[in-house]
């Protein structure tokens, strides 16, 4: 490969670059150095509606061992070199492996797989970015513990880590991830290691069992941000129930959002309800098992007598709220009551479990597998829809009110149908909040359409933040639009404690909309 | 959309060489911190049978056997479609899959080994 040919990380020049990957080779050897174009490849893959030309890293780092991320971050600082870290790499449709920009050095944590602890009495892990949720699962079943985990729809192949940094949600009642999230190993970007909450006393017991240690906490600086690279994380596992009893509750008219999210309000405040709800839209709970063409060939956003063909030929309803109870068996009968009188009392639902929910069509069973922590990727049916491997996740937050759920649909809906793409969206219920997650499936094979994507996206973030709605988390390719919503004072906020850390902007530098 | 500053030319070239480059079955040592390669059925078990199993039909059916003229032919796509994915097929990279693990489970796959498996047989 001539020199002329290589891509470099931005303001670097080759002879600099050609000395930093020497030194990366003395740290890491040769083999977890990548360069050729061959190893890069997995790297580039993009579902989002970006240019697959602003995605393409320099090189690939994969170190086994946190000593080796604090001498490649020395490295690094000396050259100027800009790395972006990953841990599994299966944040798909929010920027997947792929680099915050062309010509960052990918820093892939994934070859850090060690389960450093489980600990059955209290219920916690301790464990490395590269750890997945499948061999996280498989080890708690190969030691017998019954604790269960709490994974995103990616389960399997995504990792703790990497989801809880992004602050990712599950199904069960531990769904906040950063909320069941206690203690970290950080390196720093001047190369030094510190340990979170009580991971600062030495022999510590409680490193996992106290989150806020002593002082001000610092964790959260450590997602959904480049300060430092996490390299151990600490999280709480759920204890097997007694008994489960997940459920489902249809409703058929569109208007119905507004009941459905006033009835659960005070059901899941109360903990009657305790785990994160989805109230999933027609086209998301067929979308994970059929494909749109059954039912339509347009290339416009889907009519409405399409969606209620979709209904009566699938079994499923307008909204499909999936929950369940968790205790002893008594408990579940007293709190089945409580959610059958109150969802009951409008005469508009359908309430159901076991077998007539399991019968019922939609995606009862994998909503089950979810809300009890197993390994399930069914979900991943929705990329089946549209088909082209285009999707990207616009996540607006709403109180869980029913009127704002009715804005939230109605607003986006309407952007939707001016572009031609479907709404295919749920609503995943947290305490008091909810996250409204649509995902804008569209054929990335097709330039016009991928385009058509792009400024859709673009404008849900805009006209969504005119009515007081940001965003949870988004992808690579809007992380500087979804940072400007959030007003320049706490842009100003990230970047002074930006500069602060990370001097030289080696970390990550664009994510979440943060640069030096 | 925003857009870097590298060169065009590079570019294209770049890409073209990705896709191209990926087609080599030349396969190096495995590299994971696991301290043994996984047998194929455990990768299988582990990564492709979520969505390539006959139950979740997420992904299509792989696990057929190929005859065996069509090896070669089969494998590259196989290994193609792993490194690079594929529309709704995710890229996986060695860190995930490692080299020796993918060219044992793209033999298992073309031999029909996986089949049962796939089937919930096994």
């Amino acid at each position: 490969m001539s020199t002329t040919q290589r891509i470099l990380p931005k303001g670097v020049s080759a002879a600099s670059f050609d000395a930093a990957l020497a030194k990366f080779r003395e740290i890491l050897g040769t083999d977890n150095v990548f360069v050729e174009n061959e190893q890069l490849a997995p790297y580039t893959k993009i579902m989002m509606a970006g240019n697959d030309a602003d995605y393409i890293p320099s090189a690939a780092l994969l170190p086994t061992e946190a000593d080796q991320v604090q001498a490649i971050v020395a490295v690094c600082n000396q050259y100027k070199v800009p790395i972006w870290t990953i841990s599994t790499g299966k944040n798909l449709g929010y920027g997947s492996a792929a680099p915050g920009e062309t010509g960052q050095v990918i820093l892939d944590m994934h070859r850090m797989n060690r389960i450093l602890d489980v600990d059955p009495e209290v219920c916690t892990a301790l464990i490395e970015p590269g750890v997945t949720y499948q061999q996280l699962y498989d080890y708690i079943k190969e030691k017998g513990y019954k604790l269960w985990l709490d994974p995103p729809a990616p389960s399997a192949i995504a990792g703790p880590v990497g989801n809880t940094l992004d602050r990712g949600v599950g199904y069960t009642p531990y769904g906040e991830h950063f909320m069941f999230q206690c203690g970290m190993e950080v390196v720093l970007a001047n190369g030094e290691m510190v340990r979170t909450g009580m991971g600062g006393i030495e022999k510590s017991s409680s490193w996992q069992v106290f989150k806020w240690g002593y002082g001000p906490y610092i964790d959260g600086l450590f997602t959904q941000s480049n300060y430092g690279i996490v390299t151990k994380m600490g999280l709480w596992l759920m204890p097997e129930p007694p008994a489960y009893r997940p459920f489902l509750i249809q409703y058929q008219d569109p208007a119905d959002i507004e009941e459905i999210v006033d009835v659960l309000r005070p059901l899941r405040i109360s903990q009657i309800i305790p785990n994160a709800v989805v109230i999933v839209h027609t086209l998301w709970d067929a979308g994970t098992h059929v494909t749109r063409k059954k039912y339509y060939s347009g290339t416009d956003s889907i009519p409405r007598e399409a969606i209620e063909r979709i209904k009566e030929g699938e079994g499923i309803g307008e909204w499909n709220v999936y929950a369940a109870l968790y205790g002893t068996p008594e408990q579940i009968e007293v709190n089945w009551k409580i959610v059958e009188q109150a969802f009951g009392a409008s005469g508009k639902a359908k309430i159901m479990y076991g077998d007539e929910a399991e019968q019922r069509g939609g995606s009862f069973d994998y909503r089950a597998a979810l809300m009890k922590g197993d390994m399930n990727l069914q979900e991943f049916g929705l990329y089946n829809w549209r088909g082209g491997g285009g999707s990207m996740w616009f996540a607006p937050v709403s109180q869980a009110k029913g009127s704002e759920t009715k804005d939230q649909t109605d607003l986006a809906q309407q952007i939707l149908d001016k572009y031609g793409f479907d709404y295919v969206a749920e609503y995943i219920v947290g305490w008091r909040d909810m996250h409204h997650v649509i995902d804008l499936l569209y054929n990335r094979e097709d330039s016009e359409e991928t385009q058509r994507a792009h400024d859709c996206f673009a404008e849900l973030i805009d006209e969504f933040a005119k009515r007081g709605y940001g965003l949870y988390r988004t992808n690579t390719e809007f992380m500087e639009q979804v940072a400007g919503t959030f007003g320049e004072p706490l842009r100003n906020v990230h970047t002074t404690l930006k500069n602060a850390l990370d001097p030289n902007g080696i970390l990550s530098p664009g994510k979440s909309g943060i640069r030096q | 959309m925003h857009n870097t500053t590298i060169e065009k030319s590079t570019l294209g070239q770049r890409l073209a060489a990705l896709s191209l480059a990926a087609l080599s079955t030349v396969l190096a040592t495995a590299t994971l911190a696991a301290d043994r390669a996984r047998e194929p059925a455990e990768v299988y078990r582990q990564v492709c049978a979520h969505c390539h199993n006959l139950d979740k039909a997420v992904g299509p059916q792989i696990t057929m056997p190929f005859p065996e003229a069509a090896w070669e032919a089969r494998g590259d796509y196989i290994h193609t479609t792993v490194r690079e994915g594929r529309a709704a097929m995710p890229s996986l990279r060695n860190a995930k899959i490692s080299d020796t693990e993918l060219e044992g489970l793209i033999d298992a796959l073309l031999r029909g080994e996986l089949a049962d498996t796939a089937a919930g047989k096994e």
